[in-house]
């Protein structure tokens, strides 16, 4: 700062950088404090739960109001939500791998051969970005339920091991967030292939690779950060879905677990917060445990 | 390994709205079996475009291009049987050495792996990186990078290796020792190379026969000496060479060529070489101008001068002069004298011009008459 000697500080900095950590500690609590807030209440005993002070541990008979520590809606939440974290699990693995997978081949195919029209052909890619989800929930419904028939083509297919008849739904929603995911999976590979050396896809032409080869065994390997950044976008993006659930399951027991967190906890006799916290945190809980897994080569992609 | 040829080759680039580039216009060469030759010329002349139309990274235009008997116009880079480095070494990060190595033979063979592992300790035992075969090639200095591009070329023995200035990226030192030792190995394996490059030292020093491009237009192909001492035009005589040949403008009045600040006479034996033409360029290499002291020789040939700047170069001083009766903004010309004379910013002194080292060139640049090499020996030893 203003020629203040190695070391020492003047009182206006020392005034900045208080001001500076007040700041910021007040932004950690303003974000912080509802996630916190959810957890307390999450392990309050619904019974004893008063809504005066949510943020506070229940610490009944210590504070009075506070309610008593119970687990119970972690388990209410848990099997309230199980089948729908199933289906989300079914839907949301496959999506995210065959989002990402196609669009970094798009982007191969758009960046590293050579071929006519290509920009004409990664204009469409890059118009699919903003196409709304809007626009397209009636013609969602009309395809996968007038247009195609997968729900008797896949009659068939309900014997199979593990596989159910409600399935079909599942299979639908997994083709919409793919085709859906892949232009702006294609728009991420494709910034990351623009910068691959062009002469090291030339040297391996040269020493021999075919097309899909060079993909294979050049291009995917070195694309490893990339794919973190997708699927992390791709994962939260799926999972946290709730208009494309609606418009194509609509309901019954292929229901994803955005769709069930809707109802859960809400009667007529009034909302139990508990569980609804309990329920919210689960729900949220898998695109964190990605994050995680992800995390480092995430770090290495988006700053690549 | 197989003869490489060019017949005619062009390549014409659309950049847009129907403007066409052509950088690479009508080239012909023969490069033999076994044969250096060394592709050279100023950036944008066409030198890379043509390796990597033989390489089968651009398509050719028009004409052909053949290797042995094979027309390779269309044959797809894989099929070429053609090995490159690059400038950049252009080696793959995710790979170690081996698997940098081995790429180019489980691609284009169908050897037996243990056969492929064999091949590729050799060829690393022969460039001296064995003990690097495990290490990736962020793990390399760009010394050692390079010693891996370059294995990675020989260790699949193809017909033809192709260079786009493999050395440019190195230190002065290690690429004088790399450039002895690419000679050395070209030597023993007997591949027809060609190698692109700006460097003229590279390409005085290394090739068989160069090949000297300017605008898409070959100049001039010959070995380096043929090209040093005998080229063909204007722009040969001044790329080739270092520091470059001067060139004077100058108007013919009968047997005298008259300059800005000096007068040459016409030898009775030039004469007919120069023919009709009026307006000529006369060019002398630096170190073929004689420097005496201020109250030196006294002939036709003889000019006084003005020292302008020294460079000393440690085995040579080139010495810039301006004639002594010339504006002080022309340009100087340069003189190449030994390193152990001495020469001070402003002295007089007298320049001459031998006749026998005089090129000139015709108002297209064409020379019409080289400087004559009976002074000159073993140029063909």
């Amino acid at each position: 700062m203003s020629g203040v000697p190695a070391g020492g500080r003047s009182p206006l900095d020392r005034v900045k950088r208080v001001a500076l950590y007040a700041v910021l500690l007040v932004m950690a609590a303003f974000y912080l404090i509802p996630i916190e807030t959810g957890l307390m209440t999450s392990i309050t005993d619904p019974a004893t739960y008063t809504g005066q002070s949510p943020f506070l541990p229940p610490m009944e008979p210590l504070v009075e109001g506070s309610g008593r520590l119970s687990l119970q809606p972690w388990g209410n939440a848990l099997a309230g939500l199980a089948s729908g974290l199933v289906n989300s699990v079914i839907l949301v693995v496959p999506a995210t791998v065959f989002s990402g997978l196609l669009g970094s081949m798009a982007a191969y195919g758009l960046t590293s051969v050579d071929w006519r029209g290509q920009v004409g052909v990664y204009a469409l890619f890059i118009a699919g970005i903003f196409i709304p989800y809007q626009a397209v929930l009636v013609p969602l419904t009309q395809f996968w339920y007038n247009v195609v028939p997968l729900r008797t083509l896949w009659v068939p297919l309900a014997n199979l091991p593990l596989v159910a008849e409600h399935h079909w739904k599942l299979v639908a929603l997994i083709v919409t967030h793919t085709a859906y995911g892949v232009p702006i999976c294609t728009l991420l590979f494709r910034a990351h292939y623009k910068k691959l050396p062009g002469e090291m896809i030339e040297a391996a032409r040269l020493d021999g690779a075919s097309v899909s080869t060079i993909y294979r065994r050049i291009v995917l390997p070195l694309s490893v950060p990339m794919f973190a950044v997708v699927f992390i976008y791709q994962f939260t993006q799926v999972w946290n879905d709730l208009l494309f659930a609606l418009t194509i399951i609509q309901f019954g027991d292929a229901s994803v677990v955005t769709q069930e967190l809707v109802g859960i906890g809400v009667s007529q006799s009034g909302t139990n917060f508990p569980l609804r916290m309990a329920a919210a945190l689960l729900a949220a809980l898998p695109t964190l445990v990605v994050y995680v897994l992800f995390g480092d080569k995430f770090a290495e992609g988006v700053t690549a | 390994m197989a003869q490489l040829t060019l017949e005619e080759v062009t390549k014409v680039f659309n950049a847009g709205d129907s403007e066409e580039i052509v950088a690479v216009d009508g080239v012909d060469m023969e490069i033999e079996d076994g044969e250096f030759l060394v592709l050279v010329g100023p950036s944008g002349c066409g030198k890379s475009t043509t390796l990597r139309m033989i390489a089968g990274l651009e398509t050719v235009t028009s004409g052909e291009i053949r290797l042995g008997s094979r027309r390779i116009n269309d044959t797809p880079p894989a099929d070429r049987n053609i090995a490159m480095v690059f400038q950049s070494y252009a080696l793959y990060p995710h790979m170690t050495v081996r698997g940098n190595m081995r790429f180019g033979l489980e691609e284009s063979t169908d050897m037996a792996d243990d056969a492929i592992e064999a091949t590729v300790e050799e060829t690393a035992t022969m460039m001296g990186i064995e003990d690097l075969l495990d290490r990736k090639p962020s793990e390399l200095s760009g010394g050692q990078q390079q010693r891996v591009a370059l294995g990675r070329a020989i260790v699949r023995d193809p017909e033809a290796f192709l260079m786009d200035e493999p050395l440019s990226n190195l230190d002065a030192k290690l690429r004088a020792t790399m450039r002895t030792e690419l000679q050395r190995l070209q030597n023993e394996l007997g591949v027809t190379t060609v190698y692109v490059t700006h460097d003229q030292t590279e390409a005085m020093t290394m090739g068989d026969r160069i090949a000297v491009l300017n605008g898409g237009v070959l100049q001039q192909v010959g070995t380096p000496l043929e090209c040093y001492h005998t080229p063909n035009n204007r722009f040969v005589a001044g790329f080739i060479g270092e520091p470059s040949m001067n060139f004077f403008d100058v108007t013919r009045d009968d047997d005298t060529l008259e300059g800005d600040a000096f007068a040459y006479p016409l030898s009775a034996e030039t004469r007919p070489a120069v023919g009709d033409a009026t307006t000529l360029t006369l060019g002398v290499r630096p170190e073929d101008i004689e420097l005496a002291a201020d109250d030196g020789p006294d002939t036709a040939h003889s000019f006084d001068c003005v020292v302008d700047v020294v460079e000393p170069v440690g085995e040579s001083n080139n010495v810039y002069l301006r004639f002594a009766g010339a504006a002080e903004d022309s340009n100087p010309f340069i003189v190449r004298i030994s390193g152990t004379r001495n020469v001070a910013v402003g002295d007089r002194v007298t320049a001459t011009i031998p006749p026998a080292s005089v090129h000139l060139f015709g108002p297209d640049g064409r020379a019409l008459k080289n400087r004559s090499l009976d002074d000159v020996d073993g140029v063909s030893p």
